[in-house]
């Protein structure tokens, strides 16, 4: 008998730490994750997928934000009620039906509630989605990316061809294509630009001495082409065609003596495309190799990561305008040779206030703008340009007029009211000629982000970018390219004013 | 028997271990979906605006200002209410009206949801008025927009309770940074009057 529990004590004592790890690590097995993104007309997001149990999961409210604007939610217990715009979308957890506006949709796997987060599976995507938007919704199963309303997807075929001492590799997109390629750790990079790809095959299959795979990936996006050489010490030249949508790239082996001299992966920026490269975001932006002697423009696109700003119609967000203005104001500043940039934001991040505003100050810029889209009322396009107003009554006092040797940062833009205020004359004057547009005389606003910056710092605010204005014509690129050119003429007018 | 009686106590002790994990489970699960609730606050602001909703005092136009998005002014509404005899009550009165909205069409200053945690008035004449952050959340962000639902919060209660020379705005008891990443709420405010529609 003893012996008998003695037995069962050892199977026991070996089941049941097998059973507290099992249930320890079960959380963890959802750990892994990857993203989905959602392109719509004028925008991509990306929301992350997890692997509950068999099944991929996307949050739920994170995909209701980016079809709409979610008015309001109560959640109770085990069921979630949102409204958005006009539905009323109700979910229960471990249930596989979603009701929308009292019609029930059975989903492929049931709703789970995890980190307090609401998730359904993927097959939400095509199965609820297009009941709420009333839009089609294009979503090929298993793949990562679902486009949205308007939007025609571009695609690509390719080609291998044995050349001397290499290979070639011609891409032929259905679409004209906006490239740059880009090399890390040994793999080449080929960006598509900023339209929607979607892929012919999820794996390409073939086989090359020289190219070990190509890979598709927009995970952050950005749709591109990861290549991956099959040894190190290829070259890589690609090159697009004028009709911008070929591409031809070589991939050979160098010549012995040259081998020796060179990195073993070149990077060529891709001549012939035809629309000027706008900086892609998360891509590195360093300063232009400009002497040292020129004067510096510090640009700050406002928000940034999980901070979107305001949004517009077809869920087109601030931070993205933004951020794709500050490139075309950057390029248009970089063609006249006169400044050096310094940006305070590269690609999908979110400094904050002060950093962006000790990013200013550390480069002694000549000016500061910082660029923001808004609520500006139903006249559209509008642009204010605004210089900082401090939100006490308190008057620049004459010690902020004239520093000593310390400013206070608190207070540093109050000893540049003057130059920012002229700046903001100056732009307004510019803006006012660009055609269709609503420019109000320059305001002042108590901006946060002006108040620590020792330099003429001004706030470029467009608009109107709200759900009810159509702001399409915000992210018009030839609106943008006025601005830019705007901005330059402006700059020349305050130096010369200055001087 | 006594072989069957191991088995049993085997089979209670799995049991019991396996039913405390799942209760375990659910009850952390239940804590994580329970704990944004703050019953006992709801309840208390809910109290003091039926509080304020009765007649306490004699009747008083107050003049309100909201935004206009197109002009980038804010434009004035009167108001007739029973005003409260002490300031505090009266600055709720103020914050209740304009998140009420306006009469004309003009927009909120503060989402309808818009909840005034608390407002004291300080012997300097600074109003400190409290906001909870779920509403303020769902503010429209925007470097105009920012500006005059400051503003329309600052001019409306100077214009109407002369003991309100500043404003401070805070969030969940907090001092934040900007209102929603435009407008700096680190300083007090004063009345600007140079926003206020001209003429009107």
């Amino acid at each position: 008998m003893a012996k008998l529990l003695l037995r069962r004590a050892r199977t026991l004592l070996i089941v049941i730490p097998v059973i507290i790890l099992v249930i320890i690590f079960w959380q963890a097995r959802t750990l892994r994750s990857d993203n989905f993104v959602f392109y719509l007309p004028n925008a991509s997001h990306v929301v992350p997928v997890q692997a509950i149990g068999h099944a991929n999961y996307v949050p739920l409210l994170q995909v209701l934000n980016i079809v709409g604007k979610v008015q309001g939610l109560t959640a109770a217990r085990d069921s979630l009620k949102i409204w958005l715009e006009d539905n009323q979308i109700e979910v229960r957890q471990d249930d596989k039906k979603v009701r929308i506006m009292k019609k029930n949709i059975k989903l492929s796997d049931p709703v789970r509630v995890d980190n307090g987060q609401w998730m359904v599976p993927l097959n939400f995507i095509e199965a609820a989605l297009p009941q709420i938007i009333r839009e089609p919704v294009v979503y090929r199963l298993g793949s990562r990316r679902a486009f949205i309303g308007d939007v025609r997807p571009s695609s690509f075929s390719f080609r291998l061809e044995p050349i001397p001492n290499g290979s070639r590799l011609i891409l032929q997109f259905t679409d004209k294509v906006n490239l740059r390629t880009a090399s890390r750790n040994g793999k080449w990079v080929i960006y598509l630009g900023e339209k929607p790809v979607q892929p012919l095959e999820q794996k390409f299959n073939f086989q090359d001495a020289y190219l070990a795979n190509i890979q598709f990936d927009d995970q952050d996006g950005m749709p591109k082409l990861i290549l991956t050489p099959s040894s190190d010490g290829l070259n890589f030249y690609p090159k697009l065609d004028d009709s911008g949508k070929t591409l031809m790239a070589d991939m050979v082996k160098p010549a012995a003596a040259v081998a020796q001299q060179n990195p073993p992966v070149q990077t060529t920026p891709t001549p012939g495309a035809a629309a000027p490269p706008i900086v892609a975001p998360g891509a590195a932006t360093p300063a232009a190799p400009s002497g040292p002697a020129l004067p510096v423009v510090v640009l700050d696109a406002g928000h940034g990561a999980e901070d979107s700003g305001a949004r517009g119609e077809n869920g087109v967000l601030e931070k993205d305008i933004v951020a794709q203005l500050v490139a075309r104001v950057r390029n248009a500043l970089l063609a006249t040779n006169k400044y050096r940039i310094v940006l305070t934001r590269v690609g999908d991040v979110n400094p904050s206030l002060d950093q962006r505003a000790a990013t200013a100050n550390g480069a002694r810029p000549e000016v500061f703008i910082t660029f923001h889209a808004g609520n500006l009322g139903i006249r559209a396009p509008r642009i204010v340009v605004y210089t900082y107003q401090p939100s006490s009554s308190a008057t620049p006092s004459a010690d902020d007029r004239s520093p000593g040797i310390f400013i206070p940062w608190a207070t540093a833009q109050l000893s540049q009211l003057a130059r920012s205020q002229q700046f903001a004359h100056a732009l307004q004057e510019k803006f006012a000629g660009i055609s269709g547009v609503t420019v109000s005389p320059p305001a002042v606003a108590p901006m946060r982000v002006l108040r620590s910056v020792n330099a003429p710092a001004v706030a470029v605010e467009l608009g109107s970018l709200t759900t009810d204005v159509d702001s399409s014509p915000l992210t018009n690129p030839n609106f943008q390219e006025e601005i830019s050119n705007a901005i330059v003429q402006a700059l020349d007018d305050f130096k010369g004013r200055q001087s | 028997m006594t072989r069957r009686a191991g088995v049993i106590a085997l089979a209670i002790l799995l049991a019991v271990l396996a039913a405390g994990f799942v209760y375990l489970h659910l009850l952390t699960r239940r804590a994580k979906l329970e704990a944004p609730q703050h019953g006992e606050e709801v309840a208390r602001t809910q109290l003091r605006e039926a509080a304020l909703q009765s007649p306490t005092g004699p009747t008083q136009n107050i003049t309100l200002y909201f935004p206009s998005d197109d002009e980038g002014l804010l434009v004035p509404e009167t108001r007739q209410i029973s005003w409260a005899t002490n300031d505090t009550d009266r600055i709720h009165q103020v914050l209740l009206a304009l998140i009420d909205g306006s009469y004309q069409g003009l927009r909120r200053p503060l989402p309808p949801s818009t909840e005034l945690r608390a407002a004291f008035l300080s012997s300097d004449g600074t109003a400190y008025l409290d906001f909870s952050s779920s509403a303020l959340a769902l503010f429209t962000p925007g470097i105009q927009s920012e500006t005059l639902a400051v503003y329309s919060i600052v001019n409306s209660l100077a214009a109407n309770i002369p003991s309100v020379k500043k404003v401070r705005i805070l969030v969940q008891g907090q001092e934040v940074e900007t209102l929603n990443g435009h407008a700096d709420l680190g300083e007090d405010y004063a009345p600007d009057p140079t926003r206020n529609k001209p003429g009107s």
